[in-house]
């Protein structure tokens, strides 16, 4: 398993109420790299993350993954490059009514005949898989629990079980424990991480705490205001070099 | 727009004036106070009617407590022939018992017409009854007669004043000896008790097949995405808010002109009503969603039908559900009533039998529907206990 290569060039996004959430951003990732991307809320990084996968269309530039125009793709062509780039979200965006083995089966839906959706149908295979990845994140006997009687911290593992279902090239990190407690951030970033290592699965991801970007990421991003402000090794960035980037008040709210 | 650069005066606090509080609340108790003298009087609200009319009531309320339900009935040849009102066909005839045949002339009249009724074939000297055998199934006697010697009558009768235009004239000629069974009233009420039930059933049930699809119609985070939706999406809830604001009474009057009078036009004003109401409340449940599932499942990959399947349906049906068990109870309560315009069911069967004064067979009628509204709370009861 390889991870893909991402190349963003220029990308601009202005939302229709004028908020210019993206400014010329450039900048590529290699495969395999873990990328965190750290910036003030509001900089536009949940707006970055979905612009690689189309969750929002950017106003100009372009994303290439594994040399595929992501951004010139019709509808058919996207949804075969979104099945390959699983995605985390802050909200874990779990089907709350449903059982956690649903929830992660519909990581697979890129993939299966459209037809067994009638019937929630999924091969014997499918399950065993989707039990199995519940076991790669701890929790292979929540599978017929319902999402909403788990903690926060066992939903953002279905929500990576569920993005394991899509055999990913790409793992898109959104904040992916920004409601979370330090310790349970630390389990799920593991998680992440082993991905990373053991599978080479490109990961990028979004971080409000420089403690949590400095000890996972390869390589790290910073934006202000939807533009780049830094970029290179999680270890060139102290709390001196977040101060000089962000400024002297946004310290203490940013570093935990 | 200019922008405003200066600062603006700060505006001494309003002090309140003392007494003005007080002489408000006098001027709101006065406005208050006309509202309910004047609603009294064009109410005509007379407590003492209740005390001095009760003579008027008595009777009518000693037949609800004995309703009409066993009868000793004389063993009886029957026969009847169609007849048509206002331009009608005749219909076909229903029932015969016994070798016996009727024909009138002329086959289609007018309310207060005469008709002769010409009988052959019965049992020879006995009484005959002729009865007008409403459409609605009520049976009002016309007049008496005799057969001859040869089993032969003949009788003239005036069309009584009843609702419809498809009726019959029958003959009932008294044999020796009598049958207890249940009343024609008791047997009437059961027939219409079951078809209260459908048409509650039937009406609910167009309410939600086409309220299904409306309502993804109707709702704003769904349309909301371009002009045209923006426009399908005002059009459906203008709807929507029109068709719930009309009485299903008044509906089901419009359909009983319509499509005649019978279950059909109930079908139609409950289903109207319920398409209306149940898509305005399925619209907002469905604009109450939680978007993260939707972007989720859609960032899988997951087509769009896949996304509804997994990220929609699962948020909207046990709400679904719960609306469409509180219509159902709305709409077997309506549908019991709903007769009273020409909608069918117990209420047509009711209004018919309080049109004729009676009282005894509209008592079996109140107890159905007392019968039928209970049971049906209790049935949706448990299932909403079961499934929600
Ligand atoms: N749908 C939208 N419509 C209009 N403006 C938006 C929309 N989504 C985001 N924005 C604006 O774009 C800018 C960037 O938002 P974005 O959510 O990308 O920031 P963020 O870095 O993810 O912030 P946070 O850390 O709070 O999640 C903000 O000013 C935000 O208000
Ligand atoms: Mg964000």
């Amino acid at each position: 398993m390889r991870g893909a290569a991402v190349r963003i060039e220029n990308l601009t996004k202005i939302y229709p109420d004028g908020t210019r959430a993206l400014n010329g951003v450039s900048f590529s990732v290699a495969p395999g790299e873990f990328l965190i991307i750290i910036g003030l809320s509001g900089s536009g990084k949940s707006t970055l993350m979905r612009c690689i996968n189309r969750l929002v269309d950017p106003t100009s530039g372009k994303i290439f993954v594994d040399e595929v125009e992501v951004t010139a793709l019709p509808p058919d062509g996207l949804r075969r490059v979104r099945r390959q780039i699983g995605m985390i979200f802050q909200q874990f965006n779990l089907v709350k009514r449903s059982p956690v083995i649903t929830n992660v089966l519909s990581g697979r839906l890129g993939y299966v005949p459209p037809a067994w959706s009638l019937y929630n149908y999924f091969p014997r295979s499918l399950r065993e898989q989707a039990v199995a990845h519940l076991a790669t994140v701890g929790i292979p006997e929540k599978a017929h629990t319902r999402a909403d009687q788990l903690s926060g911290g066992q939903q953002q593992r279905v929500g990576i079980a569920r993005a394991l279902m899509q055999d990913p090239k790409l793992i898109l990190a959104d904040e992916p424990v920004a409601s979370l407690d330090p310790a349970t951030s630390h389990s799920v970033l593991r998680y992440v991480e082993e991905l990373n290592r053991r599978d080479g699965i490109t990961v990028m991801c979004s971080l409000h705490f420089l403690s949590l970007a400095r000890r996972y990421g390869t390589r790290l991003i910073a934006l202000k205001a939807g533009e780049i402000a830094f970029e290179g090794l999680p270890a060139e960035i102290d709390e001196q070099r977040f101060k000089e980037i962000f400024g002297e008040e946004a310290v203490e709210v940013e570093i935990a | 727009m200019g922008t405003n650069t200066e600062t603006p005066t700060p505006r001494a606090p309003e002090v309140p004036r003392p007494g003005a509080g007080a002489l408000r609340v006098i001027l709101w108790l006065i406005f208050v106070g006309v509202i309910y003298v004047y609603g009294w009087q064009v109410t005509q609200i007379n407590l003492g009617e209740l005390g001095r009319k009760a003579y008027l009531i008595k009777p009518l309320a000693n037949d609800l407590i004995r309703p009409d339900l066993i009868e000793r009935r004389p063993r009886l040849q029957v026969a009847d022939a169609g007849i048509g009102l206002d331009g009608a066909a005749a219909p076909a005839p229903l029932e015969t018992r016994g070798p016996g045949r009727i024909t009138l002339s002329p086959t289609q009249a007018a309310i207060g017409a005469r008709v002769t009724v010409s009988g052959e074939d019965f049992a020879p000297s006995r009484p005959v009854d002729i009865i007008w055998f409403d459409q609605s199934g009520v049976k009002v006697q016309l007049t008496k007669a005799s057969t001859d010697a040869s089993g032969r009558f003949q009788a003239a009768v005036t069309v009584p004043n009843v609702i419809g235009t498809m009726h019959h004239i029958m003959a009932e000629v008294g044999l020796e000896g009598t049958t207890l069974g249940p009343s024609n009233a008791l047997r009437l009420t059961l027939f219409r008790m079951v078809e209260t039930v459908f048409l509650a059933l039937m009406g609910t049930t167009m309410g939600v097949v086409l309220a299904v699809p409306l309502s993804f119609l109707g709702a704003k985070n769904l349309m909301a995405r371009n002009p045209i939706g923006v426009f399908v999406y005002y059009v459906i809830r203008t709807v929507f808010n029109i068709a719930r604001s009309i009485e299903p009474l008044i509906l089901a009057t419009v359909f009983a002109v319509w499509v005649g009078i019978g279950p059909f036009a109930g079908v139609l004003a409950l289903g109207i009503h319920s398409i209306a109401s149940l898509g305005k409340l399925y619209s907002e449940q469905i604009e109450s969603i939680d978007p993260g599932p939707i972007e989720a499942i859609t960032a899988t990959g997951a087509s769009m039908l896949q996304v509804v399947r997994y990220a929609v349906v699962p948020q909207i049906v046990p709400p679904f559900i719960a609306f469409t068990i509180y219509r159902w109870d709305i709409n077997v309560r309506m549908s019991t009533v709903i007769g009273f315009v020409g909608g069918g069911g117990l209420g047509f069967l009711l209004m018919q039998y309080i049109n004729l004064l009676q009282w005894k067979q509209a008592a079996t009628a109140v107890w159905a529907i007392t019968l039928v509204v209970a049971a049906m709370d209790y049935l949706s009861a448990v299932v909403r206990e079961k499934v929600v």
